[in-house]
């Protein structure tokens, strides 16, 4: 099991941060995630929003209160080092794509990871759509390279500004686009994950092709 | 105790030979996908968690090996259990190789590692054998099975349950069981979600009693040879596991073959590199959990 060096800490706020974590010779897939391990031994899996091609392996964590292990991980300071288990993981965003299928993104909140994960790696295989929900513009990751994709549209539920839509990301699902030949990849919130399913489902789509991550629960049990 | 093959592997602690069963065939044979898994319950057998690797990933050349030897030794079925065996990224090139030959059972605590790999899994009902699932539902209560496994996941499992079943393939589920339970009152209790998944209200239920973490020490009567003969008939020593099934466990970047399912964590269980050696060890029976086997007919497997 690698013990991989902290490379970076970067909080966006107190409860949401980018932990970075030395290379080494850790190779994995893009939508992998690594188990992270506290100082008890205590594991919890976690995507790589990083690309395939760069030097550190990036985490996307929300800081859960009291958590055993994103707590710990909140703690950590460059130098530092984390043990991690080999990548793995069964959530492959745009895998379908070289068969030339399309593929539509949803995420919510550190949902985004797998996703920024596969853009970084795959720039020229982007999808057909983007939806990212977040509670409030300060939890947004990687904002400006997400912009860059023609489907993206960022939904923020408690605060209204310009250039987004106010409302949940589930607001959103009668502009999703459907196809036979379509693939969606959801992750993130439990209950976005679900009435999304449930909605495809309704219109369509067959089952096999809603790829789904859960990382939280909407009453914080995870 | 300390299960090396010294005296305390041969006999009990008061010195009175220790039960045994010298394996008589190989009708199932197991391989073990490895120990990680995407849940982490905590009354897990194997102490199975995220990214653990205590039994690594099986791959698909060490799977093939087996698979050719077993077939040598007359194997009627392979069956594959984890953590759970969809995180093992070779899994589905595994089951294909292995649905050439035999049928199979996958036990699978079927949320998104499986999931996730629904349109390859549907592609191996092609396969010349067939496949059948086994569903870990702990309880008839979907609140006590989320307790442990998770919130969500009892639903997940049935659903999944249904569409395997919809998709042609055999299902049984797994379930706990609790010590002074009515056991046909509780598999009976399964009914309403059984119909709400649309599987037949008679499909196969094993159950699970407690088996404690691995590596853990439980004191439980010891079994002697007097005890196999006295309170056992030879068609119920035949009925153990390690009487008919093997287990390949890879650990530390080899596969070894151990006595059955459930002794993974004593390195003494490990009997051999090959199956051919392995089939003519012994098992003495001095694992905690071999007292399962012995009081309750404790099994992993679904003979016919
Ligand atoms: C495949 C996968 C990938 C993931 N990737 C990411 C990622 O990229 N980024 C990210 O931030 N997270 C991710 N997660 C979630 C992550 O793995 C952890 O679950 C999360 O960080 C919380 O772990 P913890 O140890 O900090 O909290 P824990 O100690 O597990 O506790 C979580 C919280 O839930 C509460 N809780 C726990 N159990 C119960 C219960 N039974 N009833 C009620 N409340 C309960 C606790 O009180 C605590 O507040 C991922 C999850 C999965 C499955
Ligand atoms: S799902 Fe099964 S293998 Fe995984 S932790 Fe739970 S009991 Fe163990």
């Amino acid at each position: 099991m690698p013990a991989l060096k902290v490379h970076n800490i970067v909080f966006r706020h107190d409860d949401l941060f980018e932990l970075q974590l030395e290379r080494s010779d850790v190779s994995f897939e893009p939508g992998a995630c690594m188990a992270l391990f506290n100082e008890d031994g205590d594991s919890r899996p976690y995507s790589i929003s990083a690309g395939t091609q760069e030097n550190v392996l990036r985490f996307l964590v929300r800081r859960v209160p009291n958590g055993r292990v994103s707590d710990w991980l909140a703690l950590r300071k460059p130098g530092d080092t984390v043990e991690a288990s080999d990548p793995f993981g069964w959530f492959r965003p745009g895998r379908s794509a070289p068969a030339g299928e399309r593929c539509v993104f949803i995420a919510t909140g550190t949902g985004v990871a797998p996703f920024l994960s596969h853009l970084r790696s795959n720039p020229f295989k982007p999808p057909e759509m983007c939806l990212y929900g977040i509670r409030r513009l300060a939890d947004a990751f990687a904002l400006e390279e997400l912009e860059c994709l023609s489907g993206f549209r960022l939904a923020v539920s408690k605060t209204s500004g310009h250039g987004h839509f106010h409302g949940r990301v589930t607001d959103l699902c009668e502009q999703i686009p459907l196809g036979e030949d379509i693939h969606y990849y959801l992750c993130g919130l439990d209950t976005m994950i679900e009435e999304t399913s449930q909605w495809l489902e309704a219109s369509g789509i067959d089952y096999t092709h809603i790829h789904r991550e859960i990382f939280f629960y909407e009453d914080g049990q995870d | 105790m300390k299960m090396d093959k010294t005296d305390a592997w041969l006999t009990t602690s008061q010195n009175e030979p220790r039960g045994y069963i010298q394996p008589q065939t190989l009708e199932e044979l197991w391989f073990h996908t490895g120990t990680n898994c995407n849940l982490r319950c905590p009354f897990c057998l194997e102490g199975s968690k995220p990214g653990d690797n205590r039994i690594e990933f099986l791959t698909l050349d060490d799977a093939r090996r087996f698979i050719d030897e077993a077939l040598e030794l007359g194997v009627k079925k392979f069956s594959f259990t984890g953590g759970e065996p969809f995180v093992n990224p070779e899994f589905v090139a595994i089951l294909e190789a292995a649905l050439d030959h035999r049928p199979c059972l996958v036990l699978t605590n079927a949320t998104e590692p499986l999931m996730n790999q629904m349109a390859d899994v549907l592609r191996l009902r092609d396969k010349p054998h067939a496949l059948k699932f086994r569903v870990s539902l702990d309880h008839p209560d979907p609140a006590k099975h989320d307790e442990s496994r998770g919130k969500g996941n009892f639903k997940k499992a049935l659903d999944t349950l249904g569409r395997l079943h919809q998709a042609g393939f055999g299902v049984s589920i797994a379930r706990l069981m609790l010590s002074g339970e009515d056991s046909s009152a509780v598999d009976q209790s399964y009914v309403p979600f059984f119909r709400i998944a649309g599987v037949p209200d008679d499909i196969t239920i094993i159950k699970f009693p407690e088996f404690h973490l691995p590596g853990s020490f439980h004191e439980v009567p010891e079994i002697t040879e007097t005890c196999m003969t006295r309170y056992l008939n030879a068609e119920q020593r035949a009925g153990f596991m390690c009487n008919f099934s093997k287990m390949i466990v890879r650990k530390n970047g080899q596969c070894g073959v151990y006595a059955c399912t459930l002794v993974d964590d004593v390195n003494g269980y490990d009997l051999g590199p090959t199956l051919k050696a392995a089939m003519e060890k012994r098992v003495m029976l001095g694992h905690h959990r071999c007292y399962s086997c012995f009081a309750c007919g404790a099994s992993c497997s679904e003979r016919a």
